[in-house]
């Protein structure tokens, strides 16, 4: 359940040379993912890549500089402090050197197609997740993609659709962003062990997101569902110790610099 | 005469305020960007590859990319609404400090250049043109990183804040301070800063 932190790879879909080549074979997905017009710019307004929106305007930041720094309501501070220090630990202690090995043995071209294949695999999640938040090109974008890469991309090992174009702006949904779409507030700020920084409500989420990963519902053997859950955390980890180093090193508090950063990041995902 | 005149005077005064935000903005993304040149020429210098070699083109780096930082701007927005009552020795204290501290942070995570590209994907200006954002997208190992430039005009255009994944640095630390500030005092904020910077000089750094 992990994989819910970590970022997994933002698809930024640039033209390319030879796209319409590719999709052409794949009329469905050549529908969303390559129009002859229309075609969604990336210099263009859409919002996607600045995630700023967030933030004060240039018009506002002045006056904006002028108030307290709290991003959110931490009644549980001490007991979050707490959980942060053990799961730095883990972090550290565990996590490492787990993921030292696994590197060790596991070369880079494999981690990159079993972090493309599970980001396939969960593509549930994105797709209801945008048809709940009222995008239904975006989702039909993620279902084009799905059916792209799991042909083209060899069942989702290779992620070719990442290349081309978009109708329209589309980043990766969760039920945590939806929930936040709708209006529900972020609640309380949480620090879980082994889970790390979530809001009240992106707890909650996280169960939508559960529910909707097809590795949930392997039941036949249970093992399997377990086994591929584990491979994911696993093959992640260097992403996530990545993330938490780079927040780490410039941090004279890092607890409230993790706390900030995740609630900032998550603010800016819930408006594009 | 008179309505006439005005009329002119209301075209022009109109025209200079369409004007205005489009220039502004791109003269500060051409400051941006002769600066992300000028780092990256350095960054491909054959010495950067070498620890040995690499101390005066880090120097030459630190050099150029300090000119386009307003410190001022950024060490008052960080510590935010405190600020006032800090006394001047402990503002000059501060901002030597803060800036040695970012300094060391991007210093240390720059070993030589991995073929980042830099796409710019669009700028946004204030009403009155004296801010502007510029938005960029970051590639590297296959990963698109959205990082967004704050700028302001002094004597030339300055940032004051860089937002990377949706997350404002100057945000960022203001929280971490304020979390210090409430329970501690600027002698001490001072003293931590420092200290976390001999840690990145150190090199203990969790990687």
């Amino acid at each position: 359940m992990l994989k819910i932190i970590v970022a997994v790879s933002l698809l930024l879909l640039l033209p390319v040379p030879g796209r319409d080549a590719c999709a052409a074979e794949f009329p469905f997905g050549a529908k969303l993912l390559a129009p002859d017009q229309d075609t969604y710019e990336t210099s263009g307004e859409g919002g996607r890549v600045a995630g700023s929106d967030h933030l004060p305007s240039l018009d506002e930041d002045d006056a904006y500089a002028d108030q307290v720094g709290r991003i959110i309501a931490d009644p549980l501070e001490p007991v979050n402090r707490a959980f942060f220090v053990i799961n730095d630990v883990i972090l550290e202690h565990a996590a490492r050197p787990l993921s030292a090995g696994y590197t060790f043995v596991t070369p880079e071209f494999m981690r990159k197609g079993i972090s493309n294949f599970f980001y396939n695999l969960n593509f549930p999640v994105r797709f209801t997740n945008n048809l709940l938040q009222g995008k239904p090109l975006a989702a039909g974008v993620e279902m084009s993609r799905f059916i792209f890469n799991t042909t083209a991309g060899l069942g989702g090992l290779f992620n070719p659709a990442e290349k081309l174009e978009t109708v329209v702006p589309v980043s990766d949904e969760d039920t945590g962003q939806t929930m936040g779409v709708w209006g529900i507030g972020e609640g309380l700020y949480l620090v879980w062990p082994l889970l790390g920084p979530k809001t009240l409500r992106d707890t909650v989420g996280l169960g939508g997101d559960y529910l909707l990963s097809p590795t949930t519902w392997i039941d036949d053997p249970w093992q399997l569902g377990l086994g591929l859950s584990a491979l994911e955390v696993v093959n992640n980890l260097d992403q996530i110790l990545d993330m938490y180093d780079q927040l780490k090193l410039g941090a004279v508090d890092p607890y409230a610099s993790v706390r900030d950063a995740y609630v900032q990041n998550r603010r800016a995902k819930i408006r594009q | 005469m008179m309505p006439r005149f005005t009329v002119i005077a209301a075209a022009v005064l109109c025209l200079t305020c369409l004007f205005a935000a489009p220039a502004a903005a791109s003269e500060a993304r051409d400051a941006l960007e002769n600066t992300i040149n000028q780092v990256l020429t350095e960054l491909k210098k054959p010495a950067m590859r070498d620890p040995a070699t690499r101390q005066p083109v880090l120097a030459n780096i630190e050099r150029i990319i300090k000119q386009l930082f307003s410190f001022d701007e950024l060490s008052m927005r960080t510590v935010g609404p405190k600020w006032k009552s800090f006394t001047p020795e402990q503002k000059a204290q501060f901002k030597t400090a803060f800036e040695d501290l970012l300094r060391a942070r991007y210093l240390h995570s720059m070993d030589g250049y991995d073929g980042e590209k830099i796409t710019y994907t669009g700028e946004t200006a204030s009403t009155k043109g004296d801010k502007v954002e510029i938005q960029t997208v970051v590639e590297s190992d296959g990963k698109a990183v959205p990082v967004a430039y704050r700028m302001l005009k002094a004597d030339r255009w300055l940032i004051y804040d860089v937002i990377i994944e949706g997350v404002s640095l100057v945000q960022n630390y203001r929280s971490q301070f304020q979390s210090i500030l409430d329970k501690d005092d600027v002698d001490t904020l001072v003293r931590m800063i420092r200290q976390k910077t001999e840690e990145i000089a150190a090199g203990k750094t969790g990687s």
